[in-house]
């Protein structure tokens, strides 16, 4: 188990190097002259000397690959080309309201979500499993964004109940603007964790260790919520180091409609200013967050799991 | 060992379950039951509307119409018109174009070429070649998947073509892995062994031997990741990053629909449910695909 | 051996005309029926026959564990004097399951929780027991050294280190010893072992079925051996029953039944088995299959396949008759033949 964890953790490295290159290289490998692409094609010829000192742009490859990994292992992520800030205090900023709707989303999905389909498939005589597959179809009927679309529609639009734009302030006002977003993100997760642990809570609860546990008169709740629901969850798991990759996604498309000043406004809208660092920057902290969700997945799975082998 | 090498291999021909050549057996299969028909008819519906759109469309998808802007569902536009009177039907059905051109596209290039590097590094099981593969597709899955693809349509630029590169870029390495462990499995099979010990040539070996047993759990995957791929589309197209306007993609109907949400709340209902449709279609057909490739389930 | 201890005619078990139905949709298939028989304290009784003849039905309905789309049509099963079929949910739980009547079952790779380590899910059974009800320390650190005590008596070696281990860390011999280990104390008094070391290597399963008997003898616990294999049973049980298609076609002593088999199907098996004298001749087999329980033929269910069949047994179906005092035969050939010995070849 130790020597699993240790592992998993050490391959993390070679795994973040590649990335790092990989991000690297897409910005190496810019059609056309990086600085007049970002600065667009009326540029002074000053104004892209300028640009391409500062970024090194007219350096050989290795310098340049050498001045972007130096920045990384200083914590030093570049300047926006913009706006002149450091792209590590813009992604502080961000990344608290990203944080706050992909951990909300993900933990009431996952409680409803594991709820829900644990008790459809021990009490089959209820409509949980019911309730459970219209929700499943309608998560995956609704991609985030479009449920977005249409909660604002109707929710801000329609019934302006919830506020349209912005992350809040304060504690009830954050709630607030929290639930529109957090129910786009999440009705497609709720759906899914609830479909596989109904699935595999179903297949469990036939499997023979459940009618030995019968059979030695083990308490009925016991069996169910102790005894099977620790076999049913370890796929329900594996998924939600994945969910956190999914959620940054998500987030990207939900921020940039609530208009939430996230992580994925923050790309996006330095996608569309053309501003290379603050873009770099923020996929690799959305990446650094996904794998070390991943990671945290895989270990914790180790745990539930104890026959895991890893190689 | 009593058998000879050929007997393996002959008994191995017969044995194959052969999906290849059972495709219609594995269609029907697929339409016993009520999800998988139900969705093998909305995904022909689909792909009657990629194909046939110039004459299903009632309207040119790009014809505006000034006077008749943001008119509700109605005579003669019967799902209503958009911000410049363009027909929202006519622009749905030459959206499932572009939304089936996306998802066919992008999967096939990413499966091809993931099954390729899959099996062959699964086949160099522990050598340097395979634990570099392993490195490749563990870097490209470290990323979100759809922030990946974002930044490379932010470097190549918006376009039709390079929403399917970045798109099929981002999910090879779900291919390949599925290919690799399957790999691992079939290699050790005694017909694998029976063809090496004959001294067939490995590449002969993975394309004869290797690669037919191992696209079940591949294609079962097609289906989903298809779905996965019309929503990619169509959230690059939301966000300005994907297929160029005019062109009538869902993304953007969607994209339009959000800028003029106060005004007109169909521009946005429409193109949602073309979307959600299309979700369900293959979300029905890939369950029917994936209970009639298992032997397991298809008992059931 | 067996034969000369004096059995106590004390009866444990009595189950009689027990008839059982699986509905599948449509189809009702019976798996059992009107099976009678008992079992008496400190007996091993022996039930053989090939798969599909109700032998594993038989053990989950006694403890009541049976799949939802079984329902017993009629029958009763007494233990101790009190009607199972009467007992609730509840009452099962509190007095007979893992208290009265334990059951070990066919797959130890599958019988106990991966994710659970052994201590965990022996303690768990042994908090339920009624041994311990009246213990005045309940502690955690009771229980673990019971659990210990348990799988010593199992013959585990260094048993307080293995409690820490998962299911995967033990062979499946070790697992059915773990199994043995929670299902029998001084406290059992009927044993249900469905085909226990039939998924086991030949060594393993001699020395686990000498377990199963040595621990019965010592806790003076009755035990239900399901089995296929009638070498196994000749050596464990004291009495045999043979079933097939859900009925039961011979009953007696294990020397009566595997002496002097008194019906064609038992006299057939027992021929079906290889044995050392036997070595290097051709090994005969039974021709034909188990019918489906849900087509059955008319009459006698084993008569396709029977080489003594008459008119009678296409008709009727065979009463059981006592053929000595205490074996009991199902056969209308037997009735009219008298005592001679049954040569199947």
């Amino acid at each position: 188990m130790l020597k699993y964890s240790f592992k998993r953790v050490l391959w993390v490295f070679p795994t973040l190097i590649g990335v790092l290159l990989l991000l690297f290289s897409l910005t190496y490998f810019l059609p056309g002259d990086p600085a007049t692409a970002i600065l667009g094609p009326r540029a002074t010829p000053e104004l892209i000397e300028e640009l391409n000192s500062r970024l090194h742009l007219d350096r050989s490859m290795p310098v340049r690959l050498g001045y972007y990994l130096k920045g990384i292992v200083q914590g030093d992520l570049g300047t926006s080309v913009w706006s002149g800030h450091s792209v590590s205090s813009l992604m502080a900023e961000a990344l608290g309201h990203t944080a706050i709707l992909a951990v909300t989303t993900l933990a009431v999905a996952a409680v409803i979500g594991i709820i829900l389909g644990a008790f459809g498939a021990i009490r089959q005589d209820t409509p949980i499993s019911g309730v459970v597959t219209i929700i499943s179809l309608m998560g995956v009927a609704l991609p985030d964004f479009v449920a977005a679309l249409l909660l604002m529609l109707v929710f801000c639009v329609k019934i302006p109940i919830f506020p349209a734009i912005g992350a809040g302030e304060g504690f009830w006002d954050i709630i607030m603007h929290l639930i529109l977003p957090a129910t786009a993100l999440g009705i497609g997760w709720v759906g899914y964790l609830a479909r596989l642990t109904h699935e595999s809570m179903v297949d469990v609860l036939e499997a023979d260790y459940i009618r030995t546990a019968r059979a030695f008169a083990i308490p009925q709740k016991s069996i169910a919520y102790v005894y099977a629901l620790k076999n049913a969850i370890i796929p329900t798991i594996t998924v939600l180091g994945l969910g956190v990759g999914k959620l940054l996604g998500g987030a990207v498309f939900v921020e940039i409609i609530f208009s939430r000043p996230g992580l994925g406004k923050l790309i996006v809208d330095a996608v569309y200013a053309r501003d290379f660092p603050v873009l770099q920057g923020g996929i690799l902290i959305a990446t650094v967050l996904f794998v070390l969700a991943n990671l945290v997945a895989d270990i914790s799975y180790g745990f539930v799991n104890p026959q895991i082998q890893y190689d | 060992m009593n058998t000879t090498a050929t007997d393996v291999m002959q008994k191995k021909r017969r044995l194959t379950p052969g999906w290849t050549q059972n495709f219609t057996l594995i269609f029907k299969s697929i339409a016993k039951k009520k999800g998988g028909l139900i969705g093998s008819i909305f995904i022909a519906i689909m792909l009657l509307c990629a194909i046939a759109a110039p004459w299903l469309a009632p309207f040119d998808p790009n014809e505006q119409n000034i006077v008749q802007r943001f008119a509700g569902p109605g005579l003669p536009h019967l799902l209503g018109t958009d911000y410049l009177g363009r027909d929202t039907l006519s622009r749905i059905i030459y959206g499932c174009r572009i939304a089936v051109l996306v998802a066919f596209g992008a999967v096939s290039i990413s499966s091809i070429f993931g099954v390729f590097l899959g099996v062959v590094a699964g086949y160099n099981e522990g050598k340097k070649f395979d634990y570099f593969i392993i490195w490749l597709f563990d870097i490209v899955r470290s990323f979100p998947q759809i922030i990946l693809a974002l930044a490379i349509v932010a470097v190549l630029g918006p376009s039709l073509v390079n929403v399917v590169i970045a798109l099929a870029f981002t999910a090879f390495p779900f291919y390949g892995r599925i290919a690799r462990a399957q790999t691992l499995f079939v290699k050790e099979t005694d017909y694998v062994k029976a063809a090496q010990a004959m001294g067939q040539k490995p590449i002969k070996i993975i394309i004869k031997h290797i690669t037919p047993n191992i696209l079940a759990p591949v294609i079962v995957c097609l289906g989903m990741d298809m779905a996965t791929m019309v929503i990619w589309e169509s959230g690059l197209s939301f966000l300005g990053l994907g297929v160029r306007p005019p062109t009538a993609s869902w993304g953007i109907m969607l994209r339009n629909g959000y800028k003029y949400i106060q005004v007109s709340p169909w521009t946005i209902v429409w193109p949602s449910l073309a979307i959600a449709f299309s979700m369900i279609a293959f979300s029905l057909f890939s369950d029917g695909l994936r209970v009639a490739l298992d032997p397991k389930e298809r008992n059931r | 051996m067996k034969e000369n201890e004096p059995l106590l005619d004390e009866p444990l078990l009595e189950v009689s005309k027990l008839t059982l139905d699986y509905n599948l949709g449509k189809r009702k298939m019976r798996a059992l029926n009107r099976v009678s028989f008992q079992i008496n304290k400190g007996e091993i009784l022996g039930v053989a026959g090939e798969s599909g003849c109700g032998k594993s039905t038989l053990g989950l309905a006694i403890i009541k564990l049976l799949p939802k789309i079984a329902s017993i049509r009629r029958g009763e099963i007494l233990f101790e004097g009190q009607d199972l079929l009467k007992l609730s949910e509840d009452q099962m739980n509190k007095k007979i399951r893992g208290q009265k009547i334990s059951m070990i079952f066919q797959n130890p790779q599958d019988a106990l929780n991966p994710v659970f380590t052994i201590e965990k899910q022996m303690v768990d059974i042994l908090k339920t027991q009624r041994l311990y009800k009246n213990k005045r320390i309940r502690s955690a650190r009771f229980f673990r050294d019971q659990a210990i005590d348990r799988l010593k008596a199992t013959g585990i070696a260094d048993p307080a280190q293995r409690l820490s281990n998962y299911p995967f860390e033990f062979s499946g011999g070790m697992k059915q010893r773990v199994m043995i280990g929670m299902a029998l104390s001084s406290g059992t008094s009927l044993l249900l072992a469905d085909e226990a070391t039939t998924a086991l290597d030949v060594t393993i399963e001699a020395q686990i079925n000498k377990l199963i008997a040595d621990l019965a003898k010592e806790y003076k616990t009755s035990v239900l051996y399901v089995s296929h294999n009638l070498g196994v049973l000749a050596e464990l049980a004291d009495r045999i029953m043979i079933m097939y298609a859900g009925r039961v076609f011979e009953m007696g002593t294990t020397k009566d039944v595997f002496g002097s088999p008194s019906h064609p199907y038992s006299a057939a098996l027992l021929e079906s088995m290889p044995s050392r004298q036997d070595r290097g001749k051709r090994l005969l087999s039974i021709p034909g299959f188990v019918p489906p329980l849900d087509n059955l033929p008319p009459g006698c269910s084993f008569h396709p396949r029977c080489k003594f069949v008459e008119a009678i047994c296409k008709k009727e179906v065979p009463p059981m008759e006592e053929v000595t005092p205490g074996h009991f035969s199902a056969c209308f050939l037997d009735i009219k033949r008298g005592r001679k010995r049954l040569q199947w070849i």
